[in-house]
């Protein structure tokens, strides 16, 4: 069925995913200030890892998330220790720039390695329990709908561990004022390690959910990275909450785009946003400047 | 025998460096050699280009394919028509160039990372509806095919590459090219002095789309079929980017060096394994970044050096 | 308490330091005044880890501060109240105030510390959900003294407390300083207000061009002819 309403509910649903993905950007970006374009292939990666345990275990994704979050985090520390610990060093102006730059290889890097070993063939997860839920006229594919749940749930726990535990308030702190937070007796570097796995592990998350709800292959990985970079910059930084929503408005967004420009121009609707966005007001729509 | 002043050795170098390659399509009597020639002088070419506006201005452009893209597509579609293609390729630059200002303008309100970004979008967009406006494959017609001559093609990639590098080797020199590293170090500071910032980095980047357009060009001509979508593609944004930091960004000889390395080092291992060349280059690109910014030219001076002082001390011990 | 010995520094934008050396003994307040670009923020953010010196000693209760990490440095005992506050204005007081009890030994007296510094800023309580962007000048210094209290420290180090204050507002801060000593803390103040430093200190240190170029007892540098004429005079800054 294509009509207004269902495409924009499909856009809703994706658009929760885009939330997601943009949630780890925002998170290593706000408290690092390390613009890490390989986002996009962590969550690459993150599909894969749920792809492989279905395909060789057969274990249900969501069931997966359990054991990808945890690896995604692992692997976040991993890499902040083994990389970005070096990228953070840099003063503020040129830490972003050489992260992008650094990232830019280590993107390029996963990427071959991820079609080697997987060839650059589309994999997608499908479960015993497809279909879809009818309410009101419009069909919503029931594994869509709870990989929003789960998005909107992941994204909850974040929020609640930033301002609840103890190193996440640490976070934020560093996240505004390194210096200050050094001086209140904050390990920075230990706080900057902690929200760059638990930015990998929402990264991972994400895969996993699109290697269910939709497709993967190596390919993916710019693709994803400009959607969360197109989110944060919509959203600005700070809030969680405000970047899932930012998230939902650009998967409704292109719905509607692709209604009234064609299929085709679906892409191009958030690259125009986020370049006005970019001009006029780099803050965000819901961010502090 | 006494020592040539410096310019002047220079200069005789790069003229008998210049004379050798001329001679390749003459003495080589496979054709996969003047195309491999060929790649590396393309690739020359384009990463000098980006080398104007990343490496001296200090602006990453991450939306260079756009201006290559518009190089190629304007060339095809005149030369096609029946345009010399010399002056297709001029009529390339110069609508990639107009193209660049104007975008250049609104773009370079955006800082560091986000002018990355920005340009990185506005090149998506660009590839994103060229794609959907010419879907279909763009090949040359028969009888252009037949008189096909990849010699040609191999002397004009010879002609920009040397033209490409010159135009660097004049703009680090003058008064435009120490404006830009200012405005390159810190910009705040270069406008705080008197730079015309703005002026400058769209100075430099009018020269870089100038010449990626040319090069762009020269893929049209050289290319018998390919979608037009294709050159407008990120990757070789990438490439450009990847050759001249590995060969030492901001340097003349880097781009060179950078070119030649990374064309040989991707048709070995294209023989065994496809790609495989990106991996080696993502890291080298990691380590070069964080360790070593000098890239291969520093690495080549680091070894000269050591050799003349090993040869001194050889001498004088 | 403290021992700093022939620092010398220099970093960037920030004054440099060429061999400068004082002492802050258990109890004392010491102040350290000096025009500006003498290097006397240097010499703190140097003490507490930001910046790294060139050469120098910084010995405190026999640990060497400069083998130790900023944070730990503040687990040390020794906490600085930056120049400008530096609060987290998105949090509230009290979400600063608690962060300031952040590492371990801070941690285990956080009740204590935030009752102590409720009672020395009751203004502070009352405002307690407030964001501390939204304070005064005046507030936000007390949360900063307050966040820095909550680190349990031994010596507290200030770096301008006064810098935009109104008078009466400036006197309220130094009195509490004094309290604060007199509960066992010992201070170290850096002031441009040199009349009020030197009033309230117990010995005082003069910096010129990054090194120490005078000493003594408050009362002694109130009446030193040069000091006097430096920075109390008609033509003195304050």
């Amino acid at each position: 069925m294509s009509t207004l309403a269902q495409q924009l509910v499909l856009g809703v649903l994706i658009g929760g995913l885009y939330g997601l993905a943009a949630a780890g950007l925002s998170l290593v970006f706000g408290v690092l200030r390390v613009l890490n374009v390989a986002h996009g292939e962590l969550i690459m990666l993150g599909g894969y890892g749920a792809f492989w345990l279905f395909a060789l275990l057969g274990l249900d994704p969501f069931l997966s998330l359990l054991l990808v979050v945890p690896a995604a985090l692992l692997a976040g520390a991993l890499l902040y220790w083994g990389l970005f610990a070096s990228v953070v060093r840099f003063p503020d102006e040129t830490r972003i720039k050489n992260s992008l730059l650094v990232s830019f290889g280590l993107a390029l890097a996963l990427h071959v390695v991820a079609v080697q070993l997987w060839t650059a063939d589309e994999r997608s997860i499908t479960t015993a329990y497809g279909g879809v839920f009818r309410v009101a006229g419009l069909a919503l594919p029931r594994v869509r709908l709870m990989s929003l749940a789960v998005a909107l749930g992941l994204i909850g726990v974040v929020h609640v561990l930033l301002s609840r535990w103890r190193w996440g308030q640490a976070i934020r702190a560093a996240a505004e004022d390194w210096q200050a937070a050094l001086l209140v007796g904050i390990d920075v570097r230990r706080a900057y390690l902690l929200a760059f796995a638990i930015g990998t592990a929402l990264a991972g998350a994400a895969g996993t959910l699109v290697s269910v709800a939709y497709s993967i292959s190596p390919s993916i990985g710019l693709e994803w990275t400009l959607k969360a970079l197109i989110v944060v910059v919509l959203a600005g930084l700070g809030s969680m909450m405000g970047t899932f929503l930012a998230g939902i408005l650009l998967g409704v967004a292109e719905a509607a785009s692709a209604i009234v420009f064609g299929g085709p121009y679906r892409e191009v609707v958030g690259l125009v946003v986020i370049l006005a966005i970019l001009v006029a007001r780099p803050q965000g729509l819901f961010g502090r400047s | 025998m006494s020592r040539l002043p410096p310019r002047l050795g220079t200069g005789a170098a790069a003229l008998a460096v210049l004379g050798a390659l001329a001679l390749v399509p003459t003495l080589a009597r496979r054709d996969d050699v003047v195309n491999f020639g060929f790649v590396v002088l393309l690739s020359i070419a384009l990463a000098q280009s980006w080398n104007i506006i990343g490496g001296y201005a200090g602006q990453v452009n991450l939306g260079h394919a756009a201006f290559f893209g518009t190089g190629a597509l304007v060339t095809r579609a005149l030369w096609t028509a029946g345009t010399n293609v010399l002056a297709a390729m001029l009529a390339g630059a110069g609508v990639a160039v107009i193209f660049g200002l104007l975008l250049g303008i609104p773009a370079f309100r955006l800082r560091g990372a986000y002018f990355a970004i920005g340009t990185l979008v506005l090149a998506e967009i660009l590839r994103i509806t060229i794609g959907n406006v010419f879907p279909e494959i763009s090949t040359l017609p028969t009888a252009t095919i037949a008189r096909y001559r990849l010699a040609d093609r191999y002397y004009l990639a010879l002609a920009l590459a040397a033209a490409a590098t010159l135009a660097v080797a004049l703009l680090a020199r003058s008064r435009a090219g120490l404006g830009m590293r200012a405005v390159r170090e810190d910009e705040e500071a270069a406008e705080a002095s008197g730079v015309g910032a703005l002026r400058l980095k769209l100075t430099a980047l009018a020269l870089s789309t100038a010449l990626a357009g040319l090069a762009g060009g020269l893929f049209a001509y050289y290319h018998i079929s390919y979608y037009p979508q294709h050159p407008f593609a990120p990757s070789w944004t990438f490439d450009a980017l990847l050759i001249t930091y590995i060969g030492g960004v901001g340097t003349l000889r880097g781009p060179v060096l950078g070119a030649i390395f990374y064309t040989f080092l991707k048709e070995y291992l294209a023989i065994r394994w496809v790609d495989f060349h990106l991996l080696i280059f993502g890291v080298l690109f990691i380590a070069i970044v964080l360790a070593f910014p000098g890239g291969l030219v520093e690495l080549t001076d680091r070894l000269w050096k050591l050799r003349r002082q090993r040869l001194e001390n050889g001498g004088a011990g | 308490m403290l021992e700093v010995r022939d620092l010398a520094a220099a970093h960037g934008d920030l004054a440099a330091l060429s061999g400068a050396s004082l002492g802050v003994r258990a109890g004392e307040i010491v102040a350290l005044v000096g025009p500006n670009g003498a290097g006397k923020s240097t010499l703190l953010q140097c003490i507490t880890g930001l910046v790294r010196p060139r050469a120098g000693e910084i010995v405190s209760e026999g640990r060497d501060l400069l083998a130790l990490r900023p944070h730990q440095i503040v687990d040390h005992g020794v906490a600085l109240v930056p120049e400008g506050r530096r609060l987290f204005g998105q949090m509230s007081v009290e979400e600063n105030l608690a962060l300031g009890a952040f590492g371990p030994r801070a941690r285990r007296e956080r009740e204590a510390s935030l009752e102590r510094v409720y009672r020395l800023f009751p203004v502070l309580a009352e405002r307690r959900r407030q964001m501390s962007r939204t304070l005064s000048g005046g507030q936000q210094q007390m949360v900063a003294i307050g966040r820095a209290l909550m680190t349990a420290p031994r010596l507290l180090m200030l770096d301008e407390p006064s810098l935009g204050l109104a008078p009466r507002v400036v006197g309220s801060i130094f009195e509490a300083l004094e309290v604060i000593n007199r509960a066992g803390v010992s201070v170290l103040l850096v002031e441009q207000n040199v009349r009020a430093a030197l009033e309230l200190a117990g010995r005082a240190y003069v910096l010129e061009g990054g090194r120490v170029v005078g000493e003594g007892t408050g009362s002694d540098l109130l009446a030193d002819p040069h000091v006097r004429r430096a920075y109390l005079g008609p033509l003195a800054i304050r």
